[in-house]
């Protein structure tokens, strides 16, 4: 138990935001994340001093869409570190090699801090490189003159903004969790996809991007765009994948649907008060029981493979070819292309001309994504479910305190632990492999705005879990009784 | 929504940080308004860098 007492010191004066007095009105809640999510979007707008942004490339890529955040903006770096960071935590967590009981009031305050400082040292990790390894964010050779600073003094200003926007970032999200609704990191997920997904809509081209769906289509039915005879096959596909984007539209109602679906499909564990008698109620164990969230996990973690693989692409020049070929900032070749996550349709269908690369490689490539989101969605599902406190013995242990029983069984964590373990393991399980099937499904059909299978995942999840919480927030202003029953006053 | 068990406690919020209501004496804490008043004018600050330099 020796790293604790040395890190306590640190980690229990690491800064946080102060907690509200008492109970928060709905109405402020909502202020508060609304007022966090305009600050969000503001910060995304702000070009960073020094960037020189004709040169600058997304080191993200088609990450972005998970890890928020904005190329070129002082949120550069997004929910990425928190992301990473809590990556660490997880596995650490999940193995039990941090020692920490998350009931004990102390060792509480230690984790907080931990988390903290890991955010902090992973702002370090990824920013570090970016700005000084790779040529990911050039600097802008006039403002090193003009400040005399050369070009090293620039890569550090750099760095300095895209550190603070990091811990910016850290702060925002612990202001919505202890003042607002739901979460910061969801917030900022949920913004950046629904925006990804109206432009993917309705965006017309003279707003420079590509043209939305609903504007094609307008100008496909109206004639100003010629597209070839749905009877052929370059007209089907025309309609399908390429502009008429039918399958991405399909795939995203598709993927919205089921999830809100399987938000519904629980198991439903009876329980009866020990001395009430006719007090009822069920614990229901959730097909997704460990929520989406542990997916964002798993692919942050390929996300941070191809970081590092870019990183290596850009400042080892011999590289070997087993290892990792690039065109244009895109594995072409080696153990990073196979590593590589299929993003859209067109980098999987070889018939098409959309991927150069034979369909024997596409396969494996298919293949390795599969198995690592479905087992590492598995995995880290696990992990999550042991580490928020929502295990067989810890949900034993609030059945237990709240004096609710199952029927015909002992009143006594163990047994109920037993009942719990007959469940929540093998729904964990399933829900993890299931979302990670999902996920690699959705960006194989693509969809609309390309926001990435697990970006929509995420948001349609997270915004129902918004819902419920401010659907749980109103009874609350409504009954102040049920304040008490819920225990948040 | 019967027995309340789901929403109680850590599970409510599905965020990836973690915060507890321990709290320890000596850590610093800061009201929410500084972070945002910091944030905005950390924005506009960099904002009017660009626009000097420009």
């Amino acid at each position: 138990m020796g790293w604790k007492e040395a890190a306590e010191p640190v980690l229990t004066r690491m800064p946080t935001v102060a907690q509200p007095e008492g109970h928060v009105p709905f109405k402020r809640k909502l202020g508060w994340t609304a007022g966090i999510l305009v600050l969000y979007f503001f910060l995304t707008n702000v070009q960073l001093f020094g960037l020189d942004t004709a040169a600058a490339n997304d080191l993200f890529g088609r990450f972005r869409s998970i890890l928020a955040g904005s190329q070129g903006s002082i949120l550069q770096l997004g929910i990425g570190p928190i992301v990473t960071a809590s990556i660490v935590l997880q596995l650490l967590g999940g193995a039990d090699l941090l020692g920490l009981d998350t009931d004990d009031p102390r060792d509480q305050v230690l984790y907080q801090g931990l988390q903290k400082l890991l955010v902090v040292v992973m702002i370090c990790l990824t920013g570090l490189p970016m700005v000084f390894a790779g040529n990911f964010l050039p600097v802008d050779p006039a403002v090193g003159q003009a400040l005399g600073v050369g070009d090293f003094g620039v890569k550090s200003l750099l760095f300095a903004q895209i550190a603070v926007g990091g811990i910016l970032i850290l702060f925002m999200d612990e202001i919505v969790s202890k003042w607002g609704v739901g979460s910061g990191v969801g917030l900022f997920i949920i913004a950046g996809v629904s925006q990804q997904l109206v432009g993917g809509l309705f965006s017309w081209q003279g707003l420079g991007g590509a043209a939305g769906f609903f504007p094609t289509w307008f100008a496909i039915l109206t004639g100003q765009q010629s597209i070839s005879s749905p009877l052929t096959a370059e007209g089907l596909q025309a309609l399908f994948i390429g502009q008429g984007q039918l399958l991405p539209l399909l795939t995203t109602v598709f993927i919205f649907g089921i999830v809100v679906y399987a938000e519904s499909v629980r198991v439903e564990i009876p329980l009866s008060h020990a001395r009430v008698k006719g007090a009822r109620g069920r614990f229901p164990v959730k097909l997704i029981y460990a929520s989406v969230l542990p997916m964002i996990l798993v692919r942050a973690l390929q996300a941070n493979i191809q970081f590092a693989g870019r990183i290596l692409q850009s400042t080892w020049s011999e590289m070997p070819a087993w290892l990792g070929q690039y065109s244009d900032g895109q594995p072409i070749g080696g153990l990073f292309y196979y590593m590589a996550p299929i993003q859209s349709p067109q980098q999987w269908m070889w018939w098409t001309a959309g991927t150069a690369a034979e369909p024997w490689q596409v396969l494996i490539r298919i293949a390795i994504d599969l198995t690592f989101m479905i087992i590492g969605g598995a995995i880290f599902a696990i992990f999550w479910v042991e580490t928020t406190g929502m295990g067989p013995e810890s949900t034993a242990q609030q059945i237990q305190n709240s004096g609710m029983q199952i029927p015909g069984f002992r009143r006594n964590p163990q047994v109920i632990e037993k009942v719990m373990e007959r469940y929540i393991p093998q729904v964990t399980v399933i829900g993890g492999a299931l979302v990670g099937l999902l996920a690699v499904l959705a960006n194989m059909l693509g969809t609309i705005g390309g926001v990435s299978g697990t970006g929509l995942l995420l948001t349609v999840s997270i915004t129902y879990k918004l819902y419920e919480e401010i659907a749980e927030e109103q009874m609350m202003e409504m009954h102040p009784m049920m304040r008490q029953m819920f225990g948040s006053d | 929504m019967s027995s309340g068990q789901n929403s109680g406690g850590l599970m409510s919020s599905a965020g990836l940080v973690r915060y507890f209501d321990a709290e320890d004496r000596n850590a610093i804490r800061m009201d929410p308004r500084t972070v945002v008043a910091f944030g905005v004018l950390f924005g506009v600050g960099v904002q009017v860098l660009n626009a000097v330099a420009i």
